[in-house]
């Protein structure tokens, strides 16, 4: 041990550079992957600690009736479900809203609940995470937390046709509804402005209903279930539910995407070390082959050299893990800050010993192995020849591409033999290529279709745009659409309605219902196939599709309303919304299964055009007619500037990293390069034969370097 | 009656090189004694130093038998023999091949460890011959780049024999040295040798070859003579004009 330390000691004595540039692509490897392994095991199951800690609901069924017959026949269906393990009943509000978030709006189904309601609910509690003095007021899902809706200060809510004011009172921590990417949204008023809004009856009462199952793995076909079971019997109520599956995946969007891209930097990192200390061991042998002959001599074993060079590395690999692995948790509140504004579920950092032991053995085992890799060739070296010949008897070098055999030209014969002859340092230089090209183009991807044009990353991600949307009644449709029509504002209107279907014998799908598809603004939607124009077509989900074995061309049944039709499918969808569980259909193919009572419109106004003010005017001409406007783009620019700020954040954060990282690895080529040069020293130049031969430098490889 | 440390049996050594075989050691048959000062002489490519590393245990003969101690040698595997050499040889080499990154107490202690744990005694052992070979406490503390050849071939000495060798093996220790430091040197192996330290030394040096107790002359590897001039004593005429005799007789 002490003399394998001693060897250490001397070698590192004479490489300092390359061991603090190993040490650095360590500790760049070990940030990576210990943030890394931070985000991928324990953030997830801060969801889960949190849905366990709040007793909350693995399936959340709002229905807009709240009336004991409805309450005893839910009662029924729930304990006849063997599935159930125990639910709970209350009456909140519920109504299609919106109020300002990150300079738009957020555009949502609320469920609105009473104080006392919401933090005493036997399933599914909130909690409060921040309060004020106020006494009446509004507490709002912490996700909404921003300088504008600090607490004391003011927040209009639309809620339906109507616009609240309301004290910000403070923020609370809902699971199943504490975000907009939850399929409804939750608000906790105080009992005399709750009180207020029932009776103002902008906001119907509703039955809010949570179920516990005995296996949260069944909750996305138990919420389909039931909805169906529910919409048979009152296919008049209006629905909004969710599911442990679809709330856990949904909120966890911004963090998968986020330990993606950590995991792959680290790896790329980690790769670049390993390779470049496997070449400045190979290099080590080549340039030290005196000195491990005198010890050889001495009497020490190749296995003792080797365990001097793993002794070595390996300090410093695990060194610089444990110190990186470190430094990670000064980063992770600033990753965890931006998670929190995705996820909106509190998060509290601190050590993680697991991702820790993992992040040191990961990258101690890669170092470990590849140093005995690449040190195997000390044990060939047989003292003697080391001492009396030194380097050019173990050169290891071969005569790559043999001119006397080689079958071309002399001129590419050289070139490839000089890249032979260097293979180790070409893969080095070819992988710190492949990651320069990979962090430029996915950096130049980023900022193109996310931070400078949102557009692509939109349509992926949303789906259809437009400028406006307008949810009205059955009643008034015709005069709305006449007036539509009239209007110089409006340059295209389509019906663009989205609501739930159920696949016989499979998952509820949310079916975007349009009466001419050719009008849409996003027809790169579909990836395979059409859009469909009859009533017996539909498109499905690319990723429902492929699940199910669905082809274009087969037909599949749907259900809805307790009736049930069959479809050919005639194309697939490739947005990322509703994880992969959608349909599109045609008015007539909808009208098959259901009735539309209420429909929203999509409008693309002329340009200049206060949406805001268009939408006041439209509500005063129909009054009560008009359920729901949305300024859609203030509503996408909302909920994308958290991702367009995420995005820049990670952009910036990989091409400084990889500006670090390249720059370490140029610095320990040429510092090796020169090392070698020197030794060979000017009487060897590869060069000068070739050029004394009547070569000229054009053609000669070597002459290059 | 000596006692025979090192005995060879027809030892025979040949290398390959572009097909043809060169027979470097022809058999060569020779004992060597405890307390020993063994000299191989020779003219250039007789196979001196081919001859040391194999009696060495540095590399292998082709044919014959290599006894140390009573253990045939010959057979063993480089980690054998790399185990074998630690304890029972010591070298000194012409480039003296101290390891650069370490100082030169580092450079002997990394010998003197893989025989003895007891770091303590070492260090003492390490101190006390680091004294006789006439090298400072703040010489020792230095880096091999930082000292003069004389000094780095006489700590080269002290590494050698800090795991107490049954026999020093020597490849032209004075051969990159001026003329002072060279004897210096000698003097050093001398008085080692006088305290009973068995030496082989290669030289092709008249004045290093006088400090040799017995003379082995090779040529063409083969030995071709030898002569004996039992201890040396300095400025002992009679024991210069017979080595002369002996190599003029030699063709040297």
């Amino acid at each position: 041990m002490k003399k394998c330390i001693l060897l250490a000691r001397s070698n590192l004595r004479g490489a300092k550079g390359q061991a603090a540039a190993i040490t650095a692509l360590i500790l760049f490897a070990a940030v990576m992957l210990n943030l890394w392994l931070m985000l991928s095991l324990d953030y997830k199951q801060n969801f889960d600690r949190c849905h366990d800690r709040l007793h909350a609901e693995h399936v959340t069924l709002v229905v807009d009736e709240d009336s004991p017959d409805m309450r005893d026949f839910l009662k029924k269906s729930l304990e006849d479900d063997t599935r159930t393990d125990e639910f709970a009943f209350d009456s909140v509000l519920h109504m299609v809203g919106s109020f300002d978030y990150n300079n738009g709006n957020v555009n949502s189904e609320l469920v609105i609940l009473e104080k006392e309601t919401a933090l005493t609910r036997s399933i599914g509690r909130v909690e409060i995470l921040e309060e004020g003095s106020a006494a009446s007021g509004v507490y709002l899902p912490v996700l909404y937390k921003s300088d504008r809706t600090a607490v004391g200060k003011t927040i209009d809510i639309s809620i339906g046709n109507s616009t609240m004011t309301y004290t910000v009172c403070g923020f609370f921590n809902s699971v199943m509804a504490g975000s907009h990417n939850c399929s409804m949204c939750a608000l906790v008023l105080t009992d005399d402005l709750y009180a207020e809004l029932e009776r103002s009856g902008h906001a119907p009462r509703a039955t809010l209903c949570s179920v516990r199952l005995n296996d949260r793995a069944d909750s996305e076909s138990y919420e389909s279930g039931l909805k169906n079971t529910v919409a048979a019997r009152y296919p008049a109520a209006r629905t909004v539910s969710n599911s442990y599956a679809l709330v856990y995946q949904s909120r966890y969007i911004s963090q998968m995407v986020c330990a993606a891209i950590l995991s792959a930097m680290a790896f790329f990192i980690l790769l670049i070390a390993l390779v470049t200390l496997y070449s400045n061991i190979t290099n080590y042998i080549r340039e030290h082959m005196t000195n491990l002959g005198a010890l050889k001599a001495l009497g020490y074993t190749g296995r003792q050299l080797t365990a001097a060079l793993m002794m070595q590395f390996l300090s410093i690999a695990l060194l610089s893990a444990a110190a990186g692995a470190g430094l990670s948790y000064s980063l992770f509140p600033y990753l965890n800050a931006m998670m929190i504004a995705q996820t909106g579920i509190p998060y509290t950092v601190r050590f993680l010993p697991v991702p820790y032991g993992i992040t040191l053995l990961l990258l101690g085992s890669a170092v470990a192995v590849t140093v005995w890799l690449s040190s195997r060739r000390i044990k060939k070296v047989e003292p003697i020849v080391a001492l009396r010949r030194g380097m050019q008897t173990h050169s290891f070098r071969r005569n790559h591409v043999p001119l006397e055999t080689a079958g071309m030209p002399v001129t590419p014969a050289l070139a490839l033999k000089t890249t032979l002859s260097d293979f180790k340092r070409n893969i080095t230089v070819c992988i710190t290529m492949l990651m320069l090209s990979l962090v430029v183009v996915f950096s130049g991807l980023m900022t193109e279709n996310i931070i400078r044009d949102t557009t692509p990353f939109l349509n992926l991600i949303v789906g259809e745009t437009a400028d406006s949307c307008i949810n009205v009644q059955e009643d008034i449709e015709d005069d709305f659409l006449r007036e539509m029509a009239a209007d110089q504002r409006v340059e295209k209107i389509y019906l663009y309605n989205s609501l739930e279907v159920r696949h016989a014998g499979g998952l509820g799908l949310m079916a975007t219902v349009c009466d001419d598809f050719s009008k849409v603004n996003n027809p790169k939607v579909i990836c395979e196939g059409r859009f469909p124009r009859y009533d017996n077509e539909i498109a499905l989900a690319a990723k429902y599709a492929r699940e199910n074995g669905l082809k274009t061309g087969n037909e599949i049944t749907m259900t809805a309303e307790g009736r049930e039709a069959a479809y050919i499918i005639t194309g697939f969808t490739q947005t990322t919304n509703n994880l992969g569980k959608d349909c599109l259909l045609t008015l007539d193919g909808y009208r098959r299964l259901g009735r539309l009572s209420n429909a929203s419109y999509y409008l693309n106004v002329a340009e200049g055009t206060d949406i805001d003010a268009f939408h006041a005017e439209v509500t005063d001409r129909f009054k009560d007619g008009v359920n729901a406007t949305v300024n859609v783009a203030a509503t996408i620019g909302g909920a994308t500037a958290v991702y367009v700020s995420l995005m820049t954040i990670l952009v910036i954060a990989i091409l400084s990293l990889s500006a670090l990282v390249i720059t370490f690895v140029l610095f320990l080529l040429v510092r090796n390069m020169l090392n070698h040069k020197k030794r060979i020293t000017a009487s060897k130049r590869p060069w000068a034969l070739p050029q004394a031969s009547s070569f000229c430098r054009r053609l000669c490889p070597s002459c290059r370097q | 009656m000596k006692n025979i440390l090192l005995k060879t049996e027809q030892l025979s050594k040949s290398f390959s090189t572009g097909g043809t075989l060169q027979h470097v050691l022809k058999n060569i048959s020779l004992e060597l004694c405890q307390g020993d000062f063994t000299v191989i002489m020779g003219a250039s490519g007789a196979g001196k130093s081919t001859l040391l590393y194999a009696l060495s245990g540095m590399d292998t003969p082709s044919l014959g038998t290599i006894t140390f101690g009573g253990r045939v040698i010959s057979d063993m595997g480089q980690d054998e023999l790399a185990v074998f050499r630690r304890s029972h040889c010591g070298f000194v080499f012409q480039q003296i091949y101290l390891i650069e990154g370490m100082s030169l107490m580092d450079n002997v202690l990394a010998a003197g460890l893989l025989v003895s744990k007891d770091k303590k005694a070492l260090l003492a052992k390490a101190r006390e011959l680091f004294s006789c070979v006439g090298i400072s406490e703040d010489t020792w503390k230095k880096f091999p780049a930082q000292i003069s050849g004389g000094e780095a071939q006489r700590a080269g000495i002290v590494r050698a024999l800090i795991n107490s060798p049954e026999i020093l093996f020597a490849d032209e220790p004075t051969g990159a040295l001026n003329s002072k430091t060279g004897l210096d040197v000698l003097d050093t192996l001398t008085r080692f040798n006088e305290q009973g330290q068995s030496v082989v030394m290669v030289t092709h040096d008249m004045r290093s070859a006088r400090r040799g107790s017995r003379i082995l002359y090779l040529k063409d590897g083969a030995i071709l003579g030898e002569c004996r001039l039992g201890r040396w004593a300095h400025g002992d005429r009679e024991r210069h004009e017979k080595l002369s005799a002996f190599l003029s007789e030699m063709g040297w």
